[in-house]
């Protein structure tokens, strides 16, 4: 069945009711991160019981409590850290980390590109909003120049940090991108990202509609989430001087997808060869 | 077959020496052209001056196709005036009638196949199973306003022959059963026109156009298909029901559906709560849906009605 | 073979093996001086032992993993020293917060900051008490032999499975370098103890459930009880909660938790106190520093003792008041400005109390105490 139909997907099943609805503002893009999320995981047909969801701190932080399945609200920046040892101690879990902009790559910077470069068999959502927006809307590092925000009031000056790059240089062995506006497409990078045994980081330009939106006069949710499109689509606006830095010349989609030996299957090989040699001694 | 199973009531034969004046019309990859060539062999075989002219090219899929063919004594101009064909060939109903004014008031024949190819642009709801904004017409009323028309399924009989494709031919069979044309020249034409592969097929489909005509022509009321069905619906696509839920209290009335709907059947309530305004719209496409940040809106779609 | 071997082991090497027998299976670590041999241990004895060695990317994350893993399911340890600790703080609390049972060892080294790193201290007292943030529980042990070291981590172990809390491991740069003789009980002789996972009815489940003694089953993931776990103040069903009532009680029970069930958590050891007038409170390597200054005061003719909190935190206070009932003079020799003293002043009368501290990156001597004594006594 294709998409139009979603024939038994019903995200309720993956919710906890009891927590509904849920504390993101009105037209916070999370949410439709995290259907796409609960959709890809359906369609996987991952079991709940199976899927750990680790989150970091700030409104990215806040999403999983949202899944019925194993949710850890960790501390700010850790999510990949604190999954690496779930990970590694619980192999048979599925494990996504949800995390944000400023949660991803500024305090927890260290952690992505070592999470990258260890390629522990994880799925890391890094949702984008551009802004601090738990503490009141201050510049993160994904902010464009220009842009203000509670601590940029003359505007950003800043550069930007193409987050996809970046994981795809520290050795990510899968890179995607989508917007939440197309949420089955992110959807299926979610799913791939999801079946690729590996670190998979997946960037996810969500919006902040309440806070960043309105100070910068980016319009309502509607109007934000339309221009996710000419966003990543910046090239017809004849804008690509900033290049690699948002918005311009955003590519979206599975970005990186390479063939790198996962860290916790080889760490199990490497300690069953010690175990049979220590067995073998008399 | 000729003249000569024609019975006393029969319209008379077309006279080809006096010249005539052919539109054929379709959509792309139905075969016009095929049409319009054989015709243009008819007349030169009787010794005519023949002139063709046609469109096409945007017809790849679906778009409009037709062909003048034009001959006689001396022919000058390659186009067919409006009011002045003896004789439009629609290979698609909705096409006809599109083409219908260029036929010669009282006398032009009409000869149509009443397969309908609904064009993406007739498309006005995207709900499953809407009603098209495709040709009401009937046969029935159509022919009465030509001076001799015949409204017949050729698809079904050419797919009753087992090659739907050589729905053009049983057409040209019609045709030339009210044309003063010996059945030696159309054959001798079809076996120029058609690729050796498809030879057996095309001659058959002929003799089929040809054998329905006759009987037609005995007796008028033969000449349309009576069970055409005006209520044109996207055939190819299943039909499906939408059931389609907002959850008022998961709601924070974002707009993003309401901005978002391709159908706009959505709206905010005085509690600034989405609602369905217009439910008759929804197709069921699921944007909402997915684009809800609030998991408020929950769209069910199911096979049937 | 069922008698105990016995093995001459370094300090840290002791916490390694000692950890194994306790059930650990996850190590996390930073290399940092003096603690890295425990983690060069743990990377070659996990594999072997069908668990999980990682080096990560610093000390924060090393805490996250450790905690990730014990949230998983595997027993969990870290090793660090001071800039390390400082750095594990945030996540300590979490620990402390969320229940999660973990191993922090901390070889103490000269601080502030960088300060000496190879050179020993015990300032890292007070942090290891209060160094998150909050009201938090926290129990520390304090070892002063090698021996201890694995025994104490292996106590460590089953304290921190037993209430659900991480435990903090405390010793100075000296013990962790000291070559001793250690006793080696047979693995299946090691007394451990294992949380309790949650069974039965997943829906009505309460993942921090006020049980009777304090400490909630723990949910396994994969079991079926899906649950929610955070450092936000959570209320039973493990959701966040700012309600003023619920917000308190929750706090409260992590606190209760702990000081509801010192019997079980403190443990002491005394020499001599019984009839003591003098008596030497003092952990780690000044402990048989001190130890040894009571002796050479007994021979002198003054009746000191020594108390020594192995359990450090909670700090063992009916114990210290009993064992200086008799005492006109109180000791605290510390390698520090003065961490431990404060908490002896707090419980017993600050004019009682002497201090002997020092800062200068070497060891409290038995000289050194004994003259500290034979000033304040006079």
């Amino acid at each position: 069945m294709n998409d139009l139909m979603q024939p038994s997907f019903d995200v309720k099943d993956y919710l906890r009711l009891q927590m509904m609805p849920h504390f993101m503002c009105p037209g916070c893009g999370h949410g439709i991160a995290l259907r796409s999320l609960l959709w890809a995981v359906h369609e996987l047909g991952i079991d709940k019981n199976r899927l750990a969801v680790v989150c970091g701190i700030g409104c990215s932080g806040r999403v999983g409590a949202y899944v019925d399945a194993n949710t850890f609200h960790t501390t700010h920046g850790r999510p990949l850290a604190f999954a690496t040892g779930l990970k590694l101690a619980r192999p048979d879990l599925t494990v996504v980390v949800i995390t944000g902009d400023g949660d991803c790559l500024a305090i927890g910077g260290n952690h992505l590109i070592h999470a990258c470069r260890r390629n522990l068999d994880l799925t890391c959502l890094m949702l984008n909003n551009e802004v601090y927006g738990m503490t009141g809307g201050q510049v993160s590092p994904t902010t464009a120049v220009d842009r203000l925000t509670t601590t940029t009031p003359h505007g950003n000056a800043e550069p930007t940090f193409d987050a996809c790059r970046l994981a795809d240089a520290a050795g990510a062995s899968f890179v995607g991108r989508e917007v939440t506006r197309q949420a089955p497409a992110l959807k299926n990078v979610i799913k791939a990202g999801l079946a690729h045994e590996g670190f998979s980081f997946i960037e996810v330009m969500s919006d902040c509609t309440e806070i960043y939106g309105r100070k910068n006069d980016l319009g309502e949710s509607p109007e934000m989430i339309l221009s996710q499109k000419s966003d990543m689509r910046p090239e017809a606006f004849g804008n690509v001087a900033d290049e690699p830095f948002r918005p311009n010349r955003l590519r979206a989609g599975v970005l990186v997808q390479r063939d790198r030996p996962e860290y916790g299957r080889i760490y199990r090989q490497r300690a069953a060869a010690e175990q049979a040699k220590a067995k073998a001694k008399p | 077959m000729s003249a000569a199973s024609h019975t006393e009531t029969a319209p008379a034969a077309l006279d080809t020496t006096r010249g005539l004046n052919v539109m054929v019309v379709g959509v792309g990859g139905q075969g016009v052209l095929m049409i319009s060539k054989a015709l243009a062999l008819i007349g030169q075989r009787q010794g005519l001056q023949v002139k063709q002219s046609e469109v096409h090219g945007m017809a790849k899929r679906g778009g409009v196709v037709f062909s003048h063919v034009r001959f006689g004594a001396e022919v000058w101009s390659p186009t067919i005036a409006r009011g002045e064909a003896d004789v439009l060939i629609a290979l698609e109903w909705a096409e006809g009638l599109r083409w219908l004014e260029f036929l010669r008031p009282q006398t032009g024949v009409f000869i149509a196949d009443t397969r309908r190819i609904v064009p993406p642009f007739a498309c006005r709801s995207r709900r499953h199973g809407a009603p098209m904004a495709y040709a009401r017409e009937t046969p029935a009323e159509v022919l009465d306003k030509v001076g001799e028309g015949y409204a017949l399924d050729a698809t079904a009989i050419a797919r009753g022959l087992g090659e739907s494709r050589a729905a053009n031919t049983v057409l040209l069979g019609v045709l030339s059963a009210s044309m003063d044309v010996s059945a030696a020249d159309w054959l001798a034409v079809l076996e120029t026109l058609a690729p050796p592969k498809s030879r057996a097929i095309n001659l058959k489909a002929f003799e089929a156009g040809r054998a329905w005509a006759d009987a037609a022509r005995g007796d008028p009321s033969l000449s349309f298909d009576a069970g055409f069905d005006t209520h044109v619906t996207q055939a190819d696509l299943p039909d499906v029901s939408v059931r389609h839920t907002i959850n008022a209290a998961w709601c924070k009335g974002c707009d993003i559906c309401v901005k978002l709907c391709p159908e706009r059947c959505l709206a905010l309530n005085e509690h600034q709560v989405a609602y369905l305004k217009a439910p008759q719209a929804c197709t069921g496409c699921h944007v909402c849906e997915w684009l809800c940040p609030d998991f408020a809106i929950d769209v069910q779609t199911t096979l049937g009605t | 073979m069922t008698t105990p071997s016995l093995a001459s082991l370094h300090g840290n090497r002791a916490c390694a093996l000692g950890a194994i027998a306790a059930g650990c299976r996850f190590f996390a670590g930073y290399p940092i001086t003096p603690s890295s041999e425990i983690a060069e241990q743990m990377s070659r004895e996990m594999p072997r032992a069908n668990g999980v060695f990682v080096q990560m990317e610093d000390e924060i994350s090393s805490l996250a993993a450790v905690i990730g893993a014990s949230l998983g399911g595997a027993k969990a340890m870290t090793a660090t020293s001071g800039p390390g600790f400082s750095l594990m703080q945030e996540n300590l609390g979490y620990a402390a917060m969320t229940e999660t049972p973990c191993v922090i060892v901390n070889v103490m080294r000269g601080g502030p900051s960088t300060g000496m790193p190879t050179r020993p201290s015990q300032a890292d007292i007070m942090q290891a008490r209060w160094g998150t943030h909050g009201d938090h529980p926290v129990i520390v042990v304090a070892p002063a032999s090698v021996q201890e070291i694995y025994d104490e981590t292996i106590r460590a172990f089953n304290l921190a499975e037993e209430f659900r809390t991480p435990v903090i491991l405390l010793y100075d740069e000296v013990i962790a370098h000291l070559l001793e003789s250690v006793v080696l009980p047979q693995r299946h002789t090691v007394a451990t103890i294992t949380r309790k996972w949650a069974t039965g009815d997943e829906t009505a489940f309460l993942p921090y459930a006020e049980t009777e003694d304090g400490v909630p089953v723990m949910a396994r993931p994969g079991g079926g009880h899906r649950i929610h776990v955070t450092g936000l103040t959570h209320t039973q069903d493990g959701f966040p909660t700012q309600k003023p009532d619920l917000a308190a009680r929750a706090t409260q029970r992590l606190l209760d938790k702990i000081e509801f069930n010192r019997d079980r958590i403190e443990r002491v050891e005394t020499f001599d106190t019984e009839d003591a007038e003098i008596v030497i409170v003092a952990i780690g390597i000044v402990a048989r520093a001190a130890r040894r200054a009571a002796q050479d005061l007994r021979a002198a003719g003054i009746r000191a003792g020594l108390f020594r909190p192995i359990t450090l935190w909670p700090f063992p206070e009916a114990a210290l008041r009993e064992a200086t009932a008799k005492a006109r003079r109180v000791l605290v020799p510390e390698m520090n400005a003065g961490q431990l003293a404060l908490e002896v002043e707090r419980i017993l009368e600050p004019d009682k109390v002497a201090r002997l501290n020092r800062i200068d990156g070497e060891p409290i001597g038995p000289g050194d105490i004994v003259r500290r004594i034979r000033e304040t006594a006079a």
